[in-house]
């Protein structure tokens, strides 16, 4: 693609898609007159975790909303561990390959606990398990023992809207782990967090794809938590990709350049 | 801008509608008899002798036993009418509200469908299908239940389709990124989101049922309303009195034990 000013992954693109978890070409998105994703390619090997910057409107969260089949994109294929995503409805066939964790965090806020984190299984149970789970938890074990990993044991009856912030993420975390997708997105996990919360979130979804033996893709701004906990960073502007570097070349002036309002162009070595 | 679409138009098309009802209005004012007045004769003397009525009514044990009975088969008419509508009306609204089966036409066609036949349900009152259920099962019981089922039903089958559908898709997105399907956000999200409303609306309209229950009477079923208009037709307003109490108790009832469920399901 013309748009492509450093790509480590265009020599490797062509060979058999098998070898990377996640495999989108000419992945397109337009809203109205407003064009989310100019068409882009992108390739991520098992093991990686790669981070997704930009400035608001950059089209990061539509990016992640196509890889994890919420929105299906307007042209291009993508394949998520070497499965064709093309008509998949989100459920059941994805939900194997990937999950999502938004900023929202997007629990049931008048459910327990115990169920928003077994909400994590409901794409391997069937209607009937699901339904006797509600009123009667299944798995309440590992429940348990996903929470206690988490700090959040004592917290597993009580309803999820009565939990702070910091400890509802722990919740949205756990439903993850349950979920235990080779893919984990992350939409702006630790945007309103503190540095020692974020490193620590940052530290618990690197851990679980680590775990898995998966990627993890986040959107963040933050050039310290990237360089420490990310492997490769892919700049975005208006929808077009700017660079897609190894996160140790990320420079502060990269940064710089591609917040700039004034679209000054960007210093790629 | 397209002549269909602009603003002037569609101000023009509400003035003529207010201007039609305005003239509809001063017209019916004509068509009342105003020479003989409004009251027929005698009719002032009932209106002067219903309120002083009150002071007392009617309190004899024998009458307040019959009071009771009357509350008691209002109180089961309703209550089995509304939970009968409650039990149609869930799965109905569910269809209605769109929220099961994959994406695209056929879910789309299935809930047009199912909402055309809760408005048909409802748009019928409960009086007419009391007269269609006496005609078929005679005075019983079973004939006030379905009477108030089946419109009930269509009333709650609405309003809970748009109740599913008005809530927050975030939660819903987190469900199905997790792999939930159709059926699994529903029971996991939508529902648990929306149950206070349901309760409460069903509640809300288990209050109407009651009032609905009384009325029932004008087709010749028994309770509450059928011994009001006995009453009524031989002027004992004192009686009419003690049983509209009844009434307003019930409803009071009702209104109390709703107010504490929906706070305790809130807290």
């Amino acid at each position: 693609m013309s748009q492509y000013q450093n790509s480590s992954n265009r020599a490797t693109h062509d060979i058999n898609h098998s070898r990377f978890l996640v495999d989108g070409r000419g992945l397109s998105k337009v809203f109205g007159t407003l064009t989310a994703v100019s068409p882009l390619d992108i390739a991520i090997k098992a093991g990686e975790r790669v981070a997704l910057v930009g400035p608001s409107g950059s089209g990061k969260s539509t990016i992640l909303y196509i890889l994890a089949g919420l929105i299906p994109p307007d042209s291009g294929d993508l394949f998520l561990d070497s499965k064709s995503t093309v008509g998949l409805q989100p459920g059941r066939e994805l939900s194997e390959s990937v999950g999502l964790i938004r900023q929202q965090l997007d629990l049931v806020p008048q459910l327990p606990v115990v169920q928003n984190v077994l909400a994590g299984r409901l794409g391997k149970w069937g209607l009937l398990r699901s339904l006797v789970s509600l009123f009667s938890a299944r798995e309440r074990d590992s429940v348990l023992a996903t929470l206690s990993k988490l700090g959040i044991a004592d917290k597993i009856d009580e309803p999820t809207s009565q939990l702070s912030g910091g400890e509802q993420q722990r919740v949205a975390i756990a439903r993850l782990m349950l979920q235990a997708p080779k893919i984990i997105l992350a939409d702006e996990p630790v945007s309103s967090l503190d540095p020692a919360r974020a490193d620590e979130i940052l530290r618990l979804l690197t851990g679980l794809a680590d775990d898995i033996g998966g990627v993890m893709v986040a959107s963040l701004h933050a050039p310290d938590l990237i360089r420490e906990h990310f492997t490769r960073v892919i700049g975005l502007r208006e929808g077009v990709l700017q660079f897609d570097i190894p996160s140790e070349e990320l420079m502060p002036s990269v940064l710089e350049a591609l917040y700039d309002l004034d679209q000054q162009p960007i210093p790629i070595s | 801008m397209t002549w269909t679409n602009s603003p002037f138009r569609s101000l023009d098309a509400r003035r003529l509608l207010s201007l039609v009802l305005i003239g509809a209005f001063v017209w019916s004012l004509s068509s009342v008899d105003w020479r003989g007045g409004i009251v027929h004769t005698g009719g002032g003397d009932a209106l002067k002798d219903f309120p002083l009525a009150l002071f007392p009514p009617e309190l004899s044990p024998g009458f307040l036993k019959l009071g009771l009975i009357a509350s008691w088969q209002t109180v089961v008419h309703a209550v089995a009418g509304i939970t009968l509508a409650i039990i149609i009306g869930l799965p109905l609204g569910i269809i209605a509200s769109g929220s099961l089966g994959k994406p695209g036409r056929v879910r789309m066609l299935v809930a047009a469908v199912m909402r055309f036949i809760l408005a048909f349900m409802r748009s019928i009152h409960e009086l007419i299908w009391a007269v269609l259920f006496v005609a078929a099962f005679g005075l019983s019981s079973l004939a006030a239940v379905l009477a108030i089922a089946i419109p009930y039903a269509g009333i709650l089958g609405r309003i809970y389709s748009e109740l599913l559908n008005d809530v927050s898709e975030g939660p819903l997105d987190g469900l199905r990124s997790a792999g939930a399907s159709p059926a699994g956000v529903l029971i996991y999200g939508r529902m648990p989101m929306v149950l206070t409303d349901l309760l409460s609306y069903g509640f809300y309209r288990f209050e109407c049922a009651i009032r609905a229950a009384a009325i029932m009477s004008f087709v010749g079923i028994r309770g509450l309303g059928f011994e009001i208009q006995l009453s009524l037709h031989d002027l004992k307003f004192a009686e009419v009195w003690t049983l509209l109490l009844f009434l307003f108790g019930l409803v009071l009832l009702v209104d109390y034990w709703s107010t504490s469920v929906r706070r305790s399901l809130n807290s």
